[in-house]
């Protein structure tokens, strides 16, 4: 940057930069010190000039909070080979004169609120090397014309409402190493044409409306390290071709795909994420997938997958996320699993499992989230557990567990999630259940049961819901509970039990939704104004029960 | 999530760097990750990683796309 004295704006550049200071309008007060007076422009900030000639070759302005628009004055700046205006508030439209900063090779605009076309005139700019215009609001088509650049190596056209097909035009092009189209409204097949794209690393269309299948010819692709069509229309099979692909992250999610996985994805060792979830996948999950054992994510989940979970993916050592959920898997959670010492979520909920929980499960001792939800898994929770200490999430809710809740349990202290609901367990709740300060969500509903609310419950100081209906509960309600200031919902409806409500209830600020029906309190119901917020449905069913209401139609909490 | 070890990564320059020759001769299916063998500008050991993509906006519930790179202390290489 060169400084000058009181050169001023003797125009040329520094007039059409005072112009494109005017186009941002009055939201220009990062620029005061473009003033067209005291500097010579080449030091005004954000401005990089060519040391001989003063031309203006940069405009960094980044950042700025600007608003306004880009003042078609940029196109006199003729030598510039720099525009970063990213991350601003600019609205209007990119000006078609942006095609005449014929020396421009970087035009970033992204994270803006521009709207309207894409100019055809970018097209005009054939040193431009990176085209960076995501997160505005533009529409209309991607210009086929920008096959026309012929060095272009980014695209980065991502977060727009973009509409059209994918010009086929722009897939031949050996330079082109970043095409990012992803969260736009494009329409359209995808050509066989992409894999025309030699010098392509990153293909991402993630969230348009393409149809039509995945090209025979995918494999074709072999510069591609990203490829990204998830959450569009796709349809038809997986080809075998894609066994070719050299990628680290073929993601393929939410489409309608049918057909098998096919096994040569087995072979696709490059693959750290693979995620075909959220498809019509039938069939098996290929044993050989346990090949993958550079593969950090293995999503299959929302599928129509049937077999057994092979014991072959407890060789996926990089493993750490698994899930399996929401398919229709039989058969037992293979011990093998337990082999997975960087597994971070295990989800296998909504298939139909059945047997134990493989003792071997706690040797997953990275595992912070479980979920077996939904399933007809049997046997009791393995005392080894507790050693999961980096567990946050467990959820075991609607299977066929029995037997006691494991005292250790409340060693895995991290817990902000236990989810026991809708099994048979028996006994009392352990009072180390109490231990677990960062629960927020403690549901035990459902079950069969028994004993008191231990007053350690005192110390779940985070916990929002707390729901032990449907069990044999009896005692009384521990005072304690009044300490419980972030509690939002207390569900302990359909129990055994008895006294008073504690009055301390009432010190429980947070608490809107409180369920006492159908047990056998008695006495009154707290007179405490908070209390008063309830309606009778709380506390119906206990005969013995006094509620205080406004209208006469109430008195005796019988129920019906 | 982004675990530990993902941050984001985009350097156009270093893309630019190793754009061209990375094609394969193919023979069959399948890939394996990169060997990374003196691909750390001498610097050693020089062994690849994944590191996540960020694509745009961050929808935090999300993954980023991955890619193999070649690390070598704190500095990322192409492979």
């Amino acid at each position: 940057m060169v400084v000058l004295g009181a050169a001023a704006v003797e125009g040329g550049d520094g007039e059409a930069l005072m112009a494109v200071k005017a186009g941002f309008g009055n939201a220009a007060n990062a620029l005061v010190d473009w003033d067209g007076g005291r500097d010579h422009y080449c030091a005004w900030r954000g401005v990089t000039c060519d040391n001989a000639s003063f031309a203006v070759l940069a405009l960094n302005l980044s950042n700025l909070n600007l608003g306004g628009e880009i003042s078609p004055a940029v196109g006199e700046l003729k030598s510039l080979q720099l525009v970063d205006l990213k991350g601003n508030k600019l609205t209007g439209q990119i000006p078609d004169e942006i095609g005449d900063c014929v020396s421009l090779k970087y035009l970033d605009l992204s994270f803006n609120l521009l709207y309207g076309d894409i100019p055809f005139s970018i097209s005009k700019l054939k040193q431009l090397e990176d085209l960076i215009l995501k997160n505005n609001q533009l529409t209309g088509p991607i210009p086929s014309t920008l096959s026309q650049i012929p060095n272009l190596k980014t695209l980065d056209l991502a977060q727009n409402q973009l509409t059209g097909d994918i010009p086929r035009l722009i897939y031949w092009n050996e330079v082109l190493q970043y095409l990012g189209l992803r969260g736009n409204s494009l329409t359209g097949t995808l050509s066989p044409d992409m894999c025309q794209l030699t010098g392509l690393w990153y293909f991402d269309v993630r969230g348009n409306n393409l149809t039509g299948s995945i090209p025979e010819s995918i494999g074709n692709c072999t510069s591609f390290e990203i490829l990204d069509i998830s959450y569009n229309q796709i349809s038809g099979e997986i080809p075998y071709n894609i066994g070719f692909l050299q990628v680290a992250t073929l993601s393929l999610q939410g489409n309608r795909l049918t057909g098998k996985i096919p096994d040569v994805i087995g072979l696709m060792q490059a693959l750290a994420v693979l995620d075909l979830s959220e498809n019509e996948l039938v069939g098996p999950i290929p044993p050989i997938l346990g090949n993958l054992s550079y593969t950090g994510k293995l999503y299959l989940h929302g599928n129509k997958l049937t077999g057994e979970v092979p014991p072959e993916l407890g060789n996926m050592t990089k493993l750490s996320y698994l899930q399996l959920n929401d398919n229709e898997l039989v058969g037992t959670i293979p011990a093998e699993l337990g082999k997975l010492e960087e597994l971070f979520e295990l989800n296998l909920a909504n298939n139909n499992l059945e047997g134990p929980i493989p003792t071997n499960i706690s040797s997953c001792t990275a595992l912070n989230k479980f979920n077996v939800y939904g399933n007809r898994l049997n046997g009791s929770i393995p005392a080894g557990f507790q050693n999961l200490e980096s567990l946050t999430y467990l959820n075991l809710s609607s299977n066929n567990f029995k037997g006691q809740i494991p005292s250790e349990l409340g060693h895995i202290i991290n817990l902000d999630t236990l989810d026991l609901s809708y099994n048979e367990f028996s006994g009392p709740i352990p009072a180390t259940i109490g231990d677990l300060e960062h629960l927020l969500q403690l549901n035990l509903s459902k079950n069969h049961l028994n004993g008191p609310v231990p007053a350690e419950f005192g110390n779940l100081r985070s916990v929002q819901v707390i729901d032990i209906s449907n069990n044999a509960m009896s005692g009384y309600l521990p005072q304690e509970l009044g300490q419980l200031q972030n509690l939002d919902s207390l569900i302990l409806n359909n129990n055994s039990f008895v006294g008073e409500i504690p009055a301390q209830l009432a010190n429980c600020f947070s608490l809107n939704i409180l369920n006492l029906s159908y047990n056998n309190f008695s006495g009154h119901v707290p007179l405490a104004k908070n209390f008063s917020k309830f309606p009778m449905e709380s506390f119906l069913g206990n005969p013995m029960l006094h509620v205080y209401c406004k209208d006469s139609s109430c008195g005796h909490s019988r129920g019906p | 999530a982004v675990e530990e070890g993902e941050k984001y990564w985009w350097d156009p320059a270093a893309a630019a760097a190793a754009a061209g020759g990375r094609r394969r001769e193919l023979v069959g299916p399948g890939s394996s990750p990169p060997t990374c063998r003196s691909r750390c500008g001498g610097c050693h050991p020089c062994r690849p990683v994944h590191v996540a993509i960020q694509p745009g906006v961050s929808f935090p519930l999300e993954y980023y796309p991955e890619a193999w790179r070649c690390k070598c202390g704190d500095r990322l290489f192409m492979p």
